[in-house]
């Protein structure tokens, strides 16, 4: 449960450190604490990975 | 829906209600208008000019008793006598335009018999007019043929007074009651529409406050960095719980930062 979660701040933290995961967490409203006990839903991955795009490539 | 559209809709609402009460209040007025210029036209009007009869068949009797009394000298008798006849003229056309006018059946037939009553009593005084000039002035004779005979018409005209006072007595209570009971619808109408504007702008209110007073509550726990346990149910459509998603984030965040800052292995 929330392993695909996890794994979204794991690539946050690689491509933009400390910051990158605030930002992640920011963006979606689940902090990594949260995260693993969260469902690895198609809604949340869906935010998830919404969230990492804006911090790649900034808010559109 | 947003805060700023409630109170824009509340807003108008206020608008509204006072417009309402304004248009109730001018139609009141008109309907007040309307049932005083019917009570000038008719009612009252009628009175009035039953008064004008009343003292213009006063003043013709009068005339009369001057006849008897100065008409031995022929200046005195040429006048009182074609005042007497002006006047008598002026009783009968008023009291049958009078009985013409006037719209209550039970007046109107007063009024008739009074008409009539008059046009007898003409007789009667022309009848005793020539027992005066033929018996060389003698008011005792002629008065003999008209005494006591103005005491029916006259009676018959007080009566239809009467009657004109009381319709209008009856129009001036019906037209109070009318007034008092758009008073009261009025009053009710505002009444009930100004509790209604109240209770929903407390209802409004109370709603914003009690959520903004939440919102302050997390605000100063996550200024201090206090978010063991926190919760923010703060949700809604509207900016307050635009806001509360804010808060949201900026929990998360500050959870992730904590959660960084307590790793073993912190992350570059």
């Amino acid at each position: 449960m929330g392993a695909k979660l996890l794994a979204f701040y794991d690539q946050a933290s690689k491509e933009f450190s400390a910051v990158g995961r605030m930002k992640l967490a920011m963006l979606t409203l689940i902090s990594s604490v949260k995260a693993g006990d969260a469902p690895d839903s198609p809604e949340n991955i869906k935010k998830f990975e919404a969230a990492l795009d804006k911090l790649r490539h900034g808010p559109k | 829906m947003k805060i700023s559209t409630k109170l824009t809709v509340f807003y108008i609402a206020v608008i509204a209600v006072f417009v309402l009460l304004a248009a109730s209040l001018m139609s009141q007025t008109v309907a007040m208008a309307d049932g005083y210029e019917h009570l000038l036209a008719a009612p009252l009007h009628d009175m009035d000019a039953a008064r004008v009869v009343q003292v213009d068949f006063k003043k013709q009797v009068q005339e009369w008793k001057d006849i008897l009394l100065r008409g031995h000298a022929p200046d005195d008798l040429a006048r009182y006598t074609k005042q007497f006849h002006e006047r008598e003229a002026i009783v009968s056309a008023s009291a049958k335009a009078l009985a013409e006018h006037v719209d209550d059946s039970a007046v109107k037939a007063t009024l008739d018999e009074f008409v009539a009553a008059h046009r007898a009593l003409s007789a009667k005084y022309k009848e005793a007019y020539d027992v005066y000039l033929n018996g060389g002035f003698d008011f005792k004779a002629a008065d003999k043929v008209v005494r006591g005979q103005d005491r029916q018409p006259t009676d018959l005209f007080d009566r239809a007074v009467m009657q004109l006072d009381d319709r209008v007595r009856v129009s001036v209570e019906s037209q109070t009651v009318a007034i008092a009971a758009g008073r009261t619808r009025a009053l009710g109408l505002a009444g009930g529409l100004l509790l209604l504007l109240g209770i929903g702008g407390l209802v409004i209110v109370r709603g914003i406050l009690g959520r903004l007073g939440k919102l302050k509550a997390i605000a100063d726990r996550l200024a201090v960095a206090d978010i063991a346990g926190l919760v923010i149910d703060i949700s809604g459509r509207d900016e307050i719980g635009a806001f509360g998603s804010s808060m949201k984030g900026v929990h998360a965040a500050l959870e992730e930062l904590l959660s960084v800052a307590n790793s073993p292995t912190k992350v570059s």
